[in-house]
C-alpha cells in the first residue's frame, strides 16, 4: 500500500497515528540501531541500554499524538531515551559522575591538530572515559553527526551552551586519550 | 551476527506489544486539554501571585505614615501568607514555563528575571491605580481588605479610581 522506505519520518508517524498502528515498526526499524549506539554510550552497558531503548520505543508509541510533525521526530525520540537513560543512570546510581573536576587548558584548539577522522576515532575509543555531562553532546555531535540545533532539542540546552560543552568536551577527550594510551603501553 | 539477532528480537517485542494492545497510544484530545491546563496554570499563578503582591502592598501602605513607632503591631497583622503565596506561585510558574520548548531556546534566566518583575510590578501597579482601595469600599474582596487594614488606625485620604 505504502513505499514506507521513501516516506518521511513525520509522515511514517501520521500513518501510525491515523491509519495503520503497525506501521510503527518502520518507526522502530529506522531508529532501532542508531537509538541502541546512543543509548549504550550513556549506560555503558548493552543490556540496560537495550531495556532504556525499549522502554523508550514504548513511551514513544502510547505519547506518539503529542509529537508535532512540524518538528524533527529524530531529535523527539533520542530525547525520549535520553530520558530514560538518565531516570536508569539515577536509579542505580553506578555511573561515574556527571561532572568531574577538570581544568580547561585554554588555547587549545584540538581542530589544529587533529583530522575530523582523528577525531572521531578518538570519541570511539575514549568516549567511555568521558563524564556524561561532557559524553553525550560529543557523542552526538561526532557519531551520530547531530547538529548543534538538534541536540539543543535533545538535551533540552542552549545552543551556546551545546558549543560549550563540545569544545570541553574534547579537550577532556585529549587528556582521558592521552592517559588511556600510557596506561596501556 | 548476534547484535543484528537481538535488535530483531527487540523490534519482535515492541510490535508484539503494539499488535496485541498491550500498549496503546494517548488520544489527542488527552494532549490538548494537557496543554490547556499548563497554560490556565500559568495564567492563574500568574494572577493569583499578582493580586498577592498587590495585597501586601496595600497592606504595608494600610498602616499610614509613623508605622516604625508601630512595627510590633504591624509584624503581628502583617498577613505572611500573602508574600509567602505570591513567591510560591512565581516559584510554580516559573517551573511551568520550563516546560514549554523557549525556556531552552532563549536566554532562560532573563525569562526569569522578566516574569517576576512583571509580577512585581503590576502588583504595584494595582495598588496604584486605586484598585486596593476601590475594592476596600467595594465588592466581593471588601471583606479581605477590612479584615486586612485591622489594627491601623490611619484613615487613608480617598484615592481615585483611575479605571
Amino acid at each position: 500500500m505504502f513505499d514506507l522506505s521513501k516516506l518521511s519520518d513525520g509522515e511514517v508517524v501520521e500513518i501510525t497515528r491515523t491509519k495503520d498502528k503497525e506501521v510503527y515498526a518502520e518507526v522502530v526499524r529506522r531508529y532501532q540501531e542508531k537509538l541502541m549506539r546512543y543509548a549504550k554510550y550513556l549506560v555503558n552497558d548493552d543490556a540496560r541500554a537495550a531495556d532504556v531503548v525499549q522502554d523508550a520505543f514504548i513511551k514513544a508509541f502510547v505519547n506518539l499524538n503529542s509529537f508535532d510533525t512540524k518538528r524533527q521526530f529524530s531529535s523527539w525520540i533520542y530525547r525520549i531515551v535520553h530520558n530514560e537513560a538518565i531516570n536508569l543512570i539515577n536509579k542505580y546510581k553506578k555511573e561515574q559522575p556527571l561532572l568531574e573536576d577538570i581544568n580547561f587548558d585554554s588555547g587549545i584548539n584540538i581542530e589544529e591538530e587533529y583530522s575530523k577522522k582523528e577525531i572521531i576515532k578518538m570519541v570511539k575509543d575514549c568516549l567511555e572515559e568521558i563524564p556524561l555531562l561532557y559524553r553525550e553532546p560529543l557523542g552526538l555531535y561526532f557519531l551520530e553527526e547531530k547538529t548543534y540545533v538538534e541536540i539543543s532539542d535533545i538535551l533540552r540546552i542552549p545552543t551556546n551552551t551545546v558549543g560549550t560543552r563540545i569544545s570541553r568536551a574534547k579537550l577532556v577527550m585529549r587528556k582521558k586519550c592521552q592517559l588511556k594510551k600510557i596506561n596501556q603501553n | 551476527m548476534s547484535t543484528k539477532k537481538n535488535q530483531s528480537k527487540l523490534a519482535e517485542k515492541i510490535m508484539s506489544q503494539v499488535k496485541s494492545g498491550q500498549i496503546t497510544m494517548k488520544p489527542r484530545w488527552y494532549f490538548v486539554i494537557g496543554s490547556l491546563l499548563l497554560f490556565g496554570g500559568v495564567v492563574a499563578l500568574s494572577v493569583g501571585a499578582v493580586f498577592l503582591v498587590n495585597l501586601t502592598v496595600f497592606s504595608l501602605r494600610s498602616h499610614g505614615p509613623m508605622a516604625s513607632w508601630r512595627l510590633q503591631l504591624m509584624l503581628e497583622s502583617f498577613p505572611w501568607w500573602a508574600p509567602a503565596l505570591a513567591a510560591t506561585g512565581v516559584i510554580l510558574g516559573v517551573n511551568l514555563l520550563k516546560k514549554y520548548d523557549f525556556s531552552y531556546k532563549k536566554n532562560f534566566k532573563l525569562i526569569i528575571i522578566s516574569f517576576v518583575l512583571a509580577v512585581l510590578a503590576t502588583g504595584f501597579m494595582l495598588d496604584k491605580l486605586g484598585l486596593n482601595d476601590y475594592w476596600q469600599r467595594r465588592g466581593r474582596m471588601r471583606q479581605i481588605y477590612q479584615h486586612l487594614d485591622v489594627g491601623s488606625s490611619y484613615v487613608r485620604p480617598r484615592r481615585r479610581f483611575n479605571f
